[in-house]
């Protein structure tokens, strides 16, 4: 317990730095700022991207046949979470125009040779999973726990 | 009021039995070693930017700051999905009620406001870090490398408190299997479309991806790999340029008949033409330029020692050095090169690359490069060398 203390105040120690640095050295407008984006980022995980991975899931259960299902969560975390970070060279939100050396590749090409080596990866083990799910019929499929 | 108490889910709404502390504490592990990475290499480019370094930074290896720099921008893309899943797998946290009893429920605020700065402090550190790798500023009044800095000691602070006040949770998932069962929410019981071991190496996969998708921009091997790598290395000499000459607004003066580059100590005082100073003893070094943003690629560069130009007006050793550019505005117009760069045989002013004249937009006339520094300290278009 002493030492769960210990640690805790060593971490509030370090946060109470980052607040002060915060304060110390910026101005007013722009602890609003960081405030908002602090906000927002929460927001848009807790109430946007967090209810869509719930809705992805029913309707994942709904549409997609049970041989496929767990493929298509790998699938979905992989292309998903290297989409979002990926956002801004998609975007090209950085891009000057006079700098042909930065942010020189095809983004949107190499992403969709991402999403279709993913896309490849979810469809060649949905049919090998349907393919040993019907040589052993008596096991339904993701009703083992612990496997 | 109670019908939006009711149509807010609660905590044992959530049934499966993934989002669970033996998941949850893996990859809270690994975000805990790749948050620490960030951190670390964080303080180290925070201080190599420093004007003034009262311990010296080294400048061996050349390669450090570009190994701690592409480490820092690497781990922090591959931060996204373990940060992701991690919260995926707390959820239903968010929705847990208060305690009725009140000594329980200061200690159940403080948590979760604990939570809450650990979850805005690490979402804002991966969204700013990343945006900034990409140049992309979407804000518009804060400065990127304070804030940065700033809210890096929140986020660490909130790790380690989040960790002291898991601490048991921890030990008792970590120590048993990733099946057990013990410590899970009494409703999260219905199996998931994974396994809990197929949920973690899809997160492992998942962060795997994100770094060969992305560490191409400091590691050439992966160049081809890195589709989402900020450029693909090309650039005049080999070296891809992150301020054109024209965005600077140098192009006359850096081409201008009339440019001398003055070098001073105290009262003296030199002037020299690109032909004076290509007049002067040239050596050539191999050494990287290493952007801040996390991309770095090595050259090799020629021009005389910036030691043996300070010998022309005198200038004794362990003196630090301003460098001033061409460029009439902005915060990289000039930079503090410390003493133990200015002393190194391997800093130079470099008129040539890769055996070329300097490209205008990396520096024409002539530039800095010393080993293991911040790309953007690395002054180009260079008019005045002052001791100071």
């Amino acid at each position: 317990m002493r030492s769960r203390l210990a640690l805790g105040a060593v971490g509030t120690v370090a946060g109470v730095y980052g607040a002060f640095l915060l304060l110390s050295r910026q101005q007013p407008e722009d602890w609003v700022e960081v405030a908002i984006w602090f906000a927002v980022g929460v927001v848009v995980h807790d109430f946007v991207l967090a209810p869509l991975m719930l809705v992805a899931g029913v309707v994942m259960v709904r549409v997609l046949p049970a041989a496929a299902r767990a493929p298509a969560v790998v699938g979905l975390v992989v292309l998903g979470s290297v989409t979002l970070l990926a956002v801004p060279v998609l975007g090209g939100f950085g891009v000057v125009p006079d700098n042909p050396t930065l942010f020189d590749r095809s983004y949107l090409a190499g992403w969709a040779v991402l999403a279709g080596v993913v896309l490849a990866g979810v469809l060649a083990a949905a049919l090998a999973r349907r393919s040993r799910a019907s040589s052993t019929t008596e096991e339904p499929d993701g009703a083992r726990p612990g496997r | 009021m109670k019908a939006v108490a009711r149509a807010v889910p609660r905590e044992e709404h959530f049934t499966s039995r993934l989002r669970s502390p033996a998941v949850a504490a893996r990859i809270g592990l690994w975000l805990g070693i790749c948050f620490t990475i960030t951190f670390l290499t964080g303080l180290i480019s925070h201080y190599a930017q420093n004007p003034t370094h009262p311990i010296p930074f080294p400048t061996s290896p050349p390669w450090g700051y570009r190994v701690t720099q592409g480490l820092h921008v690497t781990t922090g893309y591959a931060c996204v999905p373990l940060l992701l899943v991690k919260l995926w797998s707390v959820f239903p946290k968010l929705f847990a009620r208060p305690p009725r009893d009140r000594s329980e429920l200061a200690l159940h605020a403080a948590e979760r406001a604990s939570i809450g700065v650990l979850v805005a402090a690490a979402i804002f550190q991966l969204v700013s870090g990343i945006a900034n790798a990409a140049q992309w500023y979407p804000w518009s009044t804060f400065s990127f490398r304070g804030t940065h800095y700033a809210v890096a000691w929140v986020a660490i602070g909130a790790v380690v408190v989040h960790i002291a006040v898991k601490l048991p949770v921890i030990r008792a998932a970590l120590g048993a299997d990733v099946d057990d069962t013990s410590q899970d929410r009494p409703s999260a019981t219905r199996p998931g479309v994974l396994t809990r071991r197929g949920l973690l190496r899809t997160t492992w996969l998942s962060a795997g991806v994100a770094v060969l998708a992305t560490a191409g921009a400091s590691v050439p091997l992966l160049r081809r790999v890195s589709v989402f790598g900020v450029n693909s290395g090309e650039g005049p000499g080999g070296i891809p340029i992150n301020k054109t000459a024209r965005s600077a607004g140098v192009t006359t003066t850096a081409t201008s008949a009339s440019y001398t580059l003055s070098v001073s100590y105290g009262e003296r005082e030199v002037s020299l033409t690109r032909a004076d100073l290509e007049g002067l003893a040239q050596q050539t070094e191999t050494l990287p330029i290493s952007c801040v943003e996390g991309w770095s690629e090595s050259g090799d560069w020629t021009g005389p020692r910036v030691r043996d130009l300070l010998a022309l007006v005198g200038a004794p050793p362990g003196r630090d050095l301003l460098v001033v550019s061409l460029q009439e505005a902005g915060p990289f117009r000039s930079a503090t090169l410390q003493a133990g760069y200015v002393d190194d045989d391997r800093t130079l002013l470099a008129l040539g690359l890769d055996g070329e004249p300097l490209a205008l937009d990396h520096g024409y006339p002539c530039r800095v490069i010393a080993p293991n520094r911040p790309g953007v300290l690395q002054t180009k278009w260079v008019s005045r060398l002052e001791v100071l």
